[in-house]
């Protein structure tokens, strides 16, 4: 069978920092497990953004390795063995740093894309 | 201890961590899956559309894994694993890239050993940096230009010491024959005994110029290295060891060395290296008189603190003025100067030549080592396209099936490269043990740090070298075509004949330069001896003796020893000889008193025998007679000389002519005997055996400036036999005991044993550019041979068609041969044009031959010929036993 090249989806990849801001940021409101934290990502960006399902996980373990979140096996509400995440003290440190220098960035971006006045 | 936990967490927990990854994924999709039913898609559908949004799961396992950091190295020994399952699953691939690489980094190794030892390593010396000695550099018409290290008159030598402050220099007797020490009766050891040492004359300053400090006692004074000074001397650790029991209150005891009286001052440390490695050291007391009239010493010097080479070299040149002046005169419009050069250097230059042409000899046997493997990987990518394929579409990235094929390299690198180890210890050993004691100028050869460093990037090298084609051709494998395609592709043919070309030019240097080296060699040791070599045996003793410096002592111990071998059964004749054929001789100066050339001044080689010397060695008189017993130290002065000499000083063509000449205005020439192969001493292009000017004077006429040569030869004892003697040795040292029982001989040596010392130097080229030439053969012919076997393998089918649709098998074996023969043909007429060029460089080390010399070129082509041919025949035969029908039935 000849190998069909796979393309992907035509939509914007989400950069690595950000993933983990959003990560954070939503695991800061409450725990989550990866399916409703992808759901949720969806959710809050009014489904402009669209996480790719299986970088979160690569993702998470990268935060997991660097004790920013930790996980527990619980059972979730519709009865279903879900593996949930929680931020750390030191992912709440960790995200506060990068919230604050995005920030910082997205100001510098603005003002250089701002309209140039006559 | 977070960072504690985190780092070594992974190493325990490892497996519950990927078991969780993997579960998590797992209820992902399931959640995913429940959800999409819910939205009312069917079970099949909402199955696939939540695996394809969620991606590659082994590969997103695989990176979330990745985070651990343990994986990389984990993927990294999975590769390993597979490369060596790859290996044994090949053994007979596995086996011939091994042995190639141990033959090739084996050959490396030992010959980088060589280099290391006499080119890289710091001398053994504290400052090795500081040390070293002169240099002359003569140009100009009528002499030979070029620079050497310069020999010392005492004269020199004391200009040297005195004149030249920004150096300490001291000298050391250039030829030293060694003599007798009498152990008896000084450390309570019972009965005369008198063994050989090797002994070593330095002057005073000698120890402290290479920094060595002696173990017990002093280095020598100035005091005693003057003229007629207190004889003092120096044990080596082994002597003081073995000959005086390691006795602590042996300094400022009197010894008995060489017939005199001598005064030990200091005992050596057990591991000190001297440039002598002399069993004895006594002062040399170098004059102006004696052997301090000719340039008869070598010196080392050491910077002084704070001076610096160039003040050295103006002052050496302003000391040795008178001497400059003197060339001048002699040689008007010439030039002449002394410098310094390293010690290092000056030691080894004759030999840095030789070692650097091995080292690159030793490179292209690598280069062709890595021809070879390259198209037997190459070979190996081409089979395993399909492979390749599968795991590209499996999702293997490009980076890494190119890391599997470098770890696979690398590793077999590795493995040659241990082998390679092992092979070139060997190989040095084997090298070391064919050089003749003393030949090199290094106490050692050893595989230190820096060749084990030289080996592994060798083979790293190597593994580069070989693994680059086959890795570029992986880059460009079509998915497509290689998985449709399950036949390997011809592709890459090309490549490999370029490969083989190469390397059969590469050998055909090699094997040239070998066959311009073993015809030197056969030229040399087939020059007419002028004498017959076999049933002789000779001793060696050296007469370095106070007893021996008187004449008529020297004349006893002559004829009586002479008279007791004569007794020995079986012994047919006996003679002594200053020098034997083979053997450097003394140079020595003499006027030719009548004749055309009358009053010229010559050199000649002179060597005092007794009578029989030459029937012994069955050396034909020509004309004349031999010395008789009559010819004494009161009856007219006698001398034999060569054929050589008549010609030259006479310029008689008859040797009869020649009888009755007279030379130093008394001695008359009663005898004229065939030239003889000697080691040259007067001429200076270093030719190895050449016959020249020889003077024979009666041992019994012997004065004492010729007995002044016992300084630095030993005369030699020798024996005709018609049958060989049980225990000859031990008999004639018997008998030379019997008129001196403190004469120890130094030494047995057959006549061959003399030519091979003398043309040790060659002996070792032939053996090393041999071995490396032979391998090179071996290498290209199995590169030729797995050429053409592969391509018969990959035609198969092909041959099978043709054969079918009426080809026959000899036009088959024709096409598929002549991809090898082609190959080979091209690499022979591109290595002839190479030697062209390559060879140039040997014409200072071949004699007797030209550079490019018909006879060896066409034995280098009949040679490859016959091996290409022979390579490209074996695999070409299995042709004749395709079967058409069963190929074609195959696929």
């Amino acid at each position: 069978m000849p190998m069909a090249p796979i393309t992907k989806p035509d939509q914007r990849d989400l950069f690595r920092g950000a993933l983990e801001m959003m990560i954070l940021q939503s695991l800061r409101r409450q725990p989550m497990h990866g399916y409703a934290l992808v759901q949720h990502i969806k959710q809050r960006s009014n489904d402009l953004l669209q996480v790719e399902e299986g970088s979160l996980y690569p993702a998470l373990q990268r935060m997991l390795r660097e004790n920013l979140v930790q996980a527990e096996w619980e059972t979730s509400a519709s009865n279903r063995k879900v593996r949930t995440y929680r931020i750390t003290a030191a992912g709440i440190k960790h995200l506060e740093r990068e919230v604050s220098s995005f920030e910082q960035m997205l100001r510098g971006i603005n003002l250089v894309l701002s309209p140039v006045e006559p | 201890m977070n960072w504690f936990r985190n780092w070594f967490r992974p190493l325990f927990a490892r497996r519950r961590i990927y078991d969780d990854l993997s579960e998590e994924i797992r209820q992902h999709i399931a959640e995913k899956v429940e959800a999409l039913i819910a939205s009312g898609m069917s079970h099949r559908e909402a199955e696939y559309q939540a695996k394809r949004e969620f991606g590659n799961v082994a590969r997103i396992e695989q990176s979330g894994r990745e985070a651990w950091l343990w994986p990389r190295v984990e993927s990294i020994l999975g590769d390993v694993n597979f490369a060596i399952r790859q290996m044994l699953r090949n053994p007979g691939f596995t086996a011939t890239v091994i042995i190639t690489l141990a033959l090739s980094i084996g050959v490396n190794t030992a010959i980088f050993s060589l280099v290391n030892a006499l080119l890289l390593k710091a001398l053994p010396y504290p400052h090795p940096e500081r040390l070293g000695t002169i240099f002359v550099r003569f140009s100009g018409p009528n002499i030979t230009n070029g620079d050497l290290r310069t020999n010392l008159d005492g004269q020199m030598w004391e200009q040297l010491r005195d004149n030249v402050p920004a150096l300490t220099s001291a000298l050391t007797a250039g030829l030293t024959s060694g003599g007798s020490l009498q152990t008896a009766g000084q450390t309570g050891q019972a009965g005369g005994h008198a063994e050989y040492v090797h002994s070593g004359r330095v002057s005073a300053s000698f120890f402290d110029v290479i920094g060595l400090h002696p173990l017990l006692g002093r280095n020598f004074s100035p005091e005693e290295d003057r003229p007629e000074g207190p004889r003092a001397a120096i044990l080596s650790y082994s002597l003081w060891h073995t000959a005086f029991s390691s006795d602590p209150n042996i300094l400022g005891a009197r010894i008995q060395l060489k017939g005199e009286p001598y005064t030990v001052v200091g005992v050596l440390p057990r591991d000190a290296i001297t440039p002598l490695d002399a069993d004895i050291y006594t002062s040399l007391q170098a004059s102006r008189n004696g052997e301090g009239g000719g340039t008869n010493f070598s010196d080392i010097v050491r910077l002084r603190d704070g001076a610096t080479w160039q003040e050295a070299d103006t002052q050496i040149e302003h000391a040795f003025a008178v001497r400059t002046a003197r060339f001048y005169s002699k040689f008007p419009g010439g030039s002449i100067s002394y410098y310094t050069v390293p010690l290092q250097m000056g030691q080894t230059r004759q030999l840095r030549p030789e070692a650097l042409a091995l080292m690159a000899s030793a490179g292209l046997i690598l280069l062709i080592a890595c021809a070879n493997l390259a198209g037997l990987t190459l070979v190996r990518v081409l089979h395993r396209q399909g492979e390749i394929a599968t795991r590209l579409a499996l999702g293997a990235t490009s980076w890494q099936i190119q890391r599997q094929f470098w770890i696979e390299n690398l590793l077999l690198a590795l493995i040659g490269g241990a082998f390679g180890l092992g092979t070139g210890s060997l190989a040095l050993r084997g090298l070391l043990h064919l050089l003749p004691e003393h030949f090199l100028p290094v106490a050692s050869v050893s595989l230190d740090g820096r060749v084990l460093g030289f080996t592994a990037a060798v083979s790293l090298l190597t593994s580069i070298f070989f693994g680059m084609l086959p890795a570029l051709t992986t880059r460009k494998i079509d998915l497509r075509s290689a998985i449709a395609n399950h036949a390997v592709a011809g592709g890459g043919i090309r490549l490999r004949q370029a490969l083989i070309t190469g390397e059969v030019a590469l050998t055909v240097v090699l094997l040239a330069a070998a066959g311009l080296l073993i015809r030197t060699l056969v030229h040399f040791e087939t020059l007419p001896p002028g004498f017959n070599p076999n049933g002789v045996l000779a001793a060696k003793a050296s007469l370095d003796d106070a007893h021996y410096r008187d004449a008529a002592a020297f004349r006893k111990l002559m004829s009586e020893s002479v008279a007791a071998m004569n007794q020995i059964p079986g012994v047919e004749d006996a003679a002594v000889g200053l020098n034997l054929p083979y053997e450097r001789t003394l140079n020595g100066g003499l006027t030719i008193s009548d004749g055309p050339q009358a009053g010229h001044q010559v050199g000649a080689d002179q060597i005092y025998a007794t009578p029989h010397y030459f029937s012994t060695l069955q050396m034909p008189i020509l004309a004349g007679r031999d010395f008789a017993a009559s010819d004494g130290p009161e009856t007219q002065p006698v001398a034999i000389v060569n054929q050589t000499f008549a010609r030259k000083f006479f310029q008689v063509s008859n040797p009869a002519d020649a009888i009755g000449h007279i030379v130093d205005k008394t001695t008359r020439i009663i005898g004229v005997v065939a030239d003889t192969q000697l080691s040259s001493g007067l001429r200076d292009d270093y030719t190895p055996l050449t016959s020249e000017e020889t003077m024979y004077i009666p041992a019994a006429q012997v004065d004492q400036g010729l007995l002044g040569a016992h300084v630095w030869f030993q005369p030699s004892w020798i024996v005709r036999y018609a049958h060989p003697i049980e225990g000859l040795s031990a008999q004639m040292q018997r008998a030379l005991s019997g008129v001196d029982s403190n004469l120890p001989f130094s030494g047995f040596y057959s006549l061959n044993d003399l030519m091979n010392t003398t043309l040790a130097n060659q002996r070792v080229e032939v053996a090393l550019l041999t071995v490396m030439a032979g391998l090179a053969l071996l290498l290209s012919a199995l590169g030729i041979f797995s050429l053409v076997a592969n391509m018969v393998l990959q035609r198969t089918r092909e041959i099978g068609i043709r054969l079918a649709l009426g080809s026959s098998v000899r036009q088959a074996m024709l096409k598929i041969g002549s991809s090898g023969l082609g190959a080979s043909a091209l690499g022979l007429l591109l290595g002839l044009i190479l030697c062209v060029f390559a060879l140039r460089a040997m014409r200072s080390v071949l004699y007797g031959i030209g550079v490019y010399d018909a006879p060896t070129i066409a034995a280098v082509v009949l040679t490859l010929t016959a091996i290409a041919v022979l390579a490209t025949m074996i695999p070409v035969l299995k042709i004749a036993r395709v079967n058409p029908a069963r190929t074609l039935r195959e696929d």
